[in-house]
């Protein structure tokens, strides 16, 4: 209930208004030493981040990948190429940008 | 100065009942908020930590585990014994690395064994929890662990600042635990974390007597925390075992938080008085909430607290004195 209107704010805040809301964004990600990346997410309050938009992107702000942080706001990927930087994007003011350099 | 603290000590004993100084168990690491994958290490000493006293034997802990997100996960065979040079002398005490890597609360729990206090005649056992975050994420530092006694806190643990207060609720067998006296320590010497030793001379004054809170009708405590360190709760016989061995069992709950240093903010005078802003030339109210905000939309806020000199927001001319709220 309290999870649902939460996220329901979220999205009305992401939609149609600009102004902060008391949440920031958190998102780390990890090598899992085989090829692949592990990402986390979530909001300083303890939300949740399922269904948020992940996207990676290229040394040229290519798009390389998309997709959304599953139900216990992870994502898996497989370890791109070259240098890029995972985006995760809870709309506006509430992007966090993950360069390959701060993946643990 | 030592010396006087011994004699008074002493003078005490002899003229009513023997002192009693404060027993905590500790369950240290010296970073509790972490920002990238970090292995921990955790030592789990018993002493006297604002006096930097006795340092006393532990026996093998009953459990020792730290939980996740809801999981537990046991640690108690990663427990290796280790000896602890005490200001005074040295103890039996026990190590542990752990491997912090996903973000959210970590609760380290431990349930010593009993351990003989000759002086009193009791056995003190202190069921003892300690918070580490990793990533700013909180995910469920206000749960408690079902533990026979614990102090569940209603303050964020890792995030407690120096001239702030901490708040608890005491639980025996899960129900609130009223009218129980709550000691509060500061580790009151720096801990040597290789050579497993306190360091010999305390870092601040020892207060004269035990910091003591009592539970309320909740079982909640509540403490202003004066300055930065690591502050502990120990509060005392509230678990509901009562006896071990035949003698008188005083089961305990401790926890544990680090007080920050909050710099840069404003004396409390400052904050007070509120700041204010001269006009300059070309100012409106959005480039000077902008430059003192870092946010023109916040104008609304300046316009509201000088409605005094104020009609409209247009009525702004260089040379007034704003209040900046």
């Amino acid at each position: 209930m309290n999870r649902s209107a939460r996220l329901a704010c979220g999205l009305v805040a992401g939609l149609w208004l600009s102004t902060a809301v008391a949440h920031t964004p958190l998102c780390s990600c990890y090598d899992n030493g085989d090829g692949t990346l592990l990402c986390e997410g979530g909001f300083s309050d303890g939300s949740s981040a399922a269904g948020v938009d992940v996207r990676v992107v290229d040394a040229d702000g290519g798009v390389i990948l998309e997709g959304k942080m599953n139900e216990n706001s992870e994502f898996e990927l497989d370890r791109p190429d070259g240098d890029f930087t995972i985006v995760f994007d809870a709309g506006p003011g509430h992007a966090v940008e993950i360069p390959a350099s701060a993946i643990y | 100065m030592k010396h006087a603290v011994l004699s008074a000590c002493c003078a005490a004993t002899l003229l009513a009942v023997p002192a009693v100084q404060a027993h905590f168990q500790l369950l240290y690491t010296p970073e509790v908020m972490l920002e990238r994958p970090t292995n921990l290490d955790l030592e789990l000493v018993f002493a006297h930590p604002m006096e930097n006293g006795h340092t006393m034997d532990m026996g093998e802990p009953e459990a020792f585990f730290v939980v996740f997100k809801g999981e537990k996960t046991d640690l108690k065979d990663k427990l290796e014994p280790i000896t602890w040079r005490g200001a005074h002398n040295e103890a039996k005490a026990y190590q542990t690395g752990y491997r912090v890597t996903r973000n959210g609360d970590y609760i380290f729990a431990l349930v010593p064994a009993p351990y003989y206090e000759a002086n009193e005649d009791i056995y003190i056992q202190q069921i003892t929890k300690a918070y580490v975050n990793k990533g700013a994420m909180p995910t469920g530092w206000n749960e408690p662990l079902g533990l026979p006694t614990e102090i569940v806190p209603l303050t964020k643990p890792y995030q407690v600042f120096a001239g702030g207060t901490f708040t608890g609720q005491l639980l025996s067998d899960g129900k609130p635990a009223p009218g129980v006296e709550c000691e509060i320590e500061f580790i009151n010497t720096r801990i040597d974390q290789e050579g497993n030793a306190f360091g010999a001379e305390p870092l601040a004054e020892t207060p004269a007597t035990t910091i003591v809170a009592i539970t309320d009708p909740n079982g909640i405590f509540t403490f202003g925390v004066p300055m930065p360190g690591v502050w502990g709760f120990a509060c005392l016989g509230s678990g509901p075992a009562t006896e071990h061995a035949g003698k008188e069992l005083s089961q305990d709950a401790v926890l544990w938080i680090n007080a920050q240093a909050l710099n840069g903010g404003p004396t409390v005078g400052e904050a007070a008085q509120g700041a204010s802003y001269r006009v300059r030339d070309n100012d409106s109210l959005s480039t000077i909430s902008a430059r003192v905000y870092g946010d023109a939309g916040a104008w609304q806020r300046i316009y509201e607290a000088n409605r005094g000199q104020l009609s409209n927001p247009d009525a702004l001319m260089a040379g007034m004195e704003l209040v900046i709220p």
